[in-house]
């Protein structure tokens, strides 16, 4: 008994991940329990999966920014004024939506490596950077749509954020995903053996490609029966997929750890410290970007008071997720699920009528408890 | 009234499942000087965590008499009370509050309704400051003011406050310089003959021999013996560290010093807050194919800005033109600095050293990441491959490359720092304070390494406050003084006087 203790501690001291995973079970059975099974129907998965998707974008740009010690408010106000900008473009200046869609993310870039470029050259504190554009975005916004709502957009804007894949692409893409896993898996076996590296036993691999085909297999079942897998989850996966990437086996991605873990010992060792904050906010500057194209293509519209507040969801979802307030440790991955578990208390709260406030109320006195959990069973080291 | 004044029995703690300390007894009589020793890791700072309740009453096992009568504190603040305090080897003093407001950090004397009685406080600080040998300190200004050995000495006048009768110092002496250390040790002297006693935690074993009645040498978190400081040696109390004897601490080994490479000259760093003020001024010299060049100077002398402006590192304004292979470059940051062939290993490890949270073998392999991506992806196996050759070639103890390096012991963190500076294989190699905080059994690899590493001609640059590490150690030893270069010495029958002499005369010595 004592054994399995200690080893289930093991297990999630070490996958921090497996007690968001828990949490987020533990509420969608609270859930749709209350509902009466509505909750977990596949409608609502869907649902559920389209509402979390644009805090999603935020918080895994915004992650990395945490992880890299800064912190960025101005993401909502961002998401906006590049939604805007998309309205305008496609409803006044009728623009093909590809070149739309370019300009956005080209802007979204090029503001976030501006504020980047205050933080770590001008060394002005990204707060203050961020507070500034958060408040500077947001009057542009205004400026630019007269603070009246643009609309409406055209067809192929709205697919991008109303859109679902056809169930046999749906089902490729989730096929090619377990091929590419599976080979992976392998050749990073072959090559172990090459290099004379310890080789995990071949059941464990085996295991964990058949567990993540079930994952896929269950996904892509679930959203076909209702209308396939929507576009802008489609968009938050592939990102999900390159940012773990990313994070984990490019160089970029280490540095960003590696600043975040201790900035004047990465500086020490050669690395150019500078450029990797700019363009870790360069590249939350983009992830604005899908966000406000996706936003203004879900309203239909573009609106003046659109991802409002959406910075602290972002960051609420990081600090959810595990990210460490102090910087050098976070994933991807527990971000997503953080803002999967503020979209399933916004979304099951919905279904149950409870009144708006209580669920503010509620989700504060979850992040604070998350977090101090968090804190309370880390420091036993 | 009892024996001891402090008396622990097979104290053991444990943390998930590993002994850290594992049955160590420690007596300290009321007046006696107790040094306690052992390597990093040894368990020296878990026992004193113990004694002082960081480790609260039930988290370990064993028992501790205080006066005579069991100690059961489960807070720091019940330890203090007792009487016991510990001054820690990073002080903990508020920069920005003055002298007189971090002596009476918690227990300021008040006017009632919260108001401080800064009279009262100014007064009895004053006193205090006199007690500790700096009667003519005022007590007013920011501890910022003050230099190192001023505020160990200002720690040891809170804990005089706290009415402590045991004085715990952890390292006391790290940072501090000779002169420095010998009042610190004067001061722990006559305290003595007031009946405080103290607990001296040091790797610098002449300190030891200098101050300690009694001495106690743990390893491996167990206890190998206490012993009167009068029956045993320097090297006796080494054999019993290591459980082995190091015959000479200084592996020197003959090897070919040749051309000139490297060439600094002009080399002046600015104060960053008065610019006005040369740290280092105008100090030129040469550094040859395959030699050990040793930097000796006084704490505050510039070695550290000398060093660090020749890395690209310094962070004030700086000039300097250096050489290498008689082509000028320039060196404006750290990155330049790599890619040229020049490696640095900083002096504060803590602070500029390591990625505490990252794993060991990442923090290895931080300044030649790229390497292993040829293209976009990092090839971890190629990664790991390298990572696990610098763990064996420089023996850093580690049971997986994965754990964060904060598992580390210290000298296995230097010894990893020092790989990952090794790692872009550089022509220059500059130490700062390679060895410090590092245990002798580390310290002994650590000079191999070096020697190593010279006789496969890499030039390297060794800054050291422990002269007996210089004269061991380095082909030739320039000697800083107030930012100056004062001497510049081949150490063939140099001697720890003449480095001193120059280091503390204004006029240069002549070669």
């Amino acid at each position: 008994m004592n054994s399995i203790a200690t080893y289930l501690t093991v297990l999630f001291t070490r996958y921090k991940i497996l007690t968001l995973v828990l949490a987020i079970a533990l509420i969608w059975i609270l859930f749709g329990y209350l509902t009466g099974g509505e909750f977990l129907s596949p409608r609502n998965f869907s649902n559920l999966l389209r509402q979390m998707a644009i805090t999603g974008m935020l918080a895994s740009g915004m992650v990395f920014i945490i992880i890299a010690g800064e912190i960025d408010l101005s993401v909502g106000s961002l998401l906006g004024l590049i939604g805007g900008v998309v309205a305008i473009l496609d409803a006044h200046y009728h623009l093909p939506v590809v070149l739309t869609i370019g300009l956005a993310i080209g802007m979204g870039g090029l503001i976030g490596l501006a504020s980047g470029y205050w933080v770590a050259y001008l060394r002005v504190p990204s707060f203050i950077v961020s507070l500034a554009g958060m408040m500077a975005y947001r009057g542009v916004l205004l400026g630019i749509t007269g603070g009246s709502t643009i609309a409406p957009v055209s067809d192929n804007v709205v697919l991008v954020g109303q859109g679902y894949l056809p169930f046999v692409v749906g089902d490729l893409l989730g096929a090619v995903l377990f091929v590419v896993l599976a080979v992976v898996s392998l050749r990073s076996r072959a090559r172990h053996r090459e290099l004379e590296l310890p080789v995990a036993p071949m059941w464990q691999d085996v295991a964990k490609l058949a567990v993540t085909a079930l994952v896929i297999i269950g996904f892509v079942t679930v959203l076909d029966a209702y209308r396939g897998v929507p576009i802008p989850v489609l968009v938050l996966l592939v990102v999900m997929g390159l940012f773990t990437v990313m994070a984990n086996r490019t160089v970029f991605g280490r540095r960003i750890y590696a600043v975040g873990g201790n900035l004047e010992a990465t500086r020490l060792s050669g690395v150019n410290v500078q450029r990797v904050k700019m363009l870790v906010f360069g590249l939350l500057g983009i992830m604005c970007a899908f966000a406000g194209i996706t936003t203004t293509a879900r309203l239909a519209a573009g609106s003046p008071s659109a991802g409002t507040s959406g910075e602290l969801d972002a960051i609420a979802s990081c600090f959810l997720g595990g990210t460490s307030m102090r910087g050098g440790s976070g994933t991807v991955f527990g971000a997503l699920i953080g803002a999967l578990i503020m979209a399933s208390l916004d979304n099951g709260m919905s279904m149950l009528d409870v009144d708006n406030f209580w669920q503010m109320i509620v989700k504060g006195a979850i992040l604070l408890l998350a977090v101090w959990l968090d804190i309370a069973t880390g420091s036993k080291r | 009234m009892a024996e001891y004044l402090l008396e622990m029995r097979g104290i053991v703690k444990e943390f998930s499942g590993v002994k850290a300390v594992d049955g160590i007894d420690l007596k300290v009589r009321a007046g006696e000087v107790v040094a306690l020793c052992g390597e990093n890791g040894a368990g020296k700072s878990t026992l004193v965590k113990v004694l002082s309740a960081v480790h609260p009453y039930g988290t370990w096992s064993g028992t501790i008499l205080w006066q005579g009568e069991e100690l059961k504190a489960s807070s720091i603040r019940e330890t203090e009370r007792a009487g016991i305090v510990i001054i820690h080897q990073e002080l903990m003093l508020v920069p920005q509050l003055s002298v007189a407001e971090n002596i009476f950090l918690g227990h300021e004397p008040t006017l009632g309704a919260g108001l401080i009685d800064f009279e009262t406080m100014y007064a009895r600080a004053a006193q205090l400051m006199a007690e500790v040998g700096l009667p003519e300190i005022n007590v007013a200004l920011p501890v910022s003011y003050f230099g190192g050995g001023q505020q160990q000495l200002i720690e040891i006048a809170k804990a005089l406050n706290k009415n402590a009768k045991l004085l715990i110092l952890d390292e006391p002496s790290s940072s501090l310089t000779k002169t420095e250390i010998d009042g610190l040790l004067r001061l722990i002297d006559g305290l003595r003959a007031k009946g405080t006693a103290c607990v001296y935690i040091s790797h610098k074993l002449d300190e030891v021999a200098a101050i300690a009645d009694t001495v106690t040498v743990i390893r491996d978190g167990t206890f190998v013996g206490t012993a009167p400081m009068a029956e045993l040696s320097v090297d006796a109390i080494i054999r019993m560290m290591v459980g082995r004897e190091i015959k000479n601490l200084y592996p020197r080994e003959a090897h070919p010093v040749g051309e000139v490479i490297f060439e600094a000259r002009h080399v002046t760093c600015y104060d960053i807050d008065n610019p006005a003020r040369k740290r280092v001024d105008d100090v030129s010299f040469t550094l040859r194919h395959g030699e050990i060049l040793g930097i000796a100077g006084l704490i505050g002398a510039g070695r550290t800005e000398l060093v660090s402006t020749l890395f690209g590192a310094y962070p004030g304004r700086s000039e300097c033109e250096l050489f290498l292979d008689g082509k000028p470059i320039r060196i404006e940051s750290p990155l330049r600095a790599v890619a040229n062939g020049i490696s640095m290993v900083p002096e504060d490890r803590k602070q500029h050293g390591i990625i505490p949270i990252m794993a060991v073998g990442h923090n290895i392999t931080l300044s030649t990441l790229s390497r292993f991506a040829p293209r976009v992806l990092i090839d971890d196996d190629a990664e790991l491959q390298a990572i696990h050759g610098e763990i064996n070639r420089l023996s850093i103890k580690t049971s997986s490359p994965a754990l964060p390096m904060t598992s580390l012991s210290g000298g296995n963190q230097q010894k990893a720092v020092i790989a990952k500076m090794l790692l872009p294989h550089p022509r220059v190699l500059i130490l700062d304070e390679p060895t410090r905080g590092v245990d002798i059994g580390a310290k002994y690899e650590i000079y191999k390494m070096m020697f190593e590493l010279a006789r496969n001609g890499m030039s390297i640059i060794m800054v050291s406050s422990e002269l007996p590490e210089i004269l061991g150690i380095s082909d030739r030893v320039l000697v800083i003084g107030e930012g100056q270069l004062r001497g510049d010495f081949l150490n063939d029958s140099l001697t720890q006087e003449q480095i001193m002499a120059a280091a503390i005369t204004k006029t240069p010595l002549a070669a």
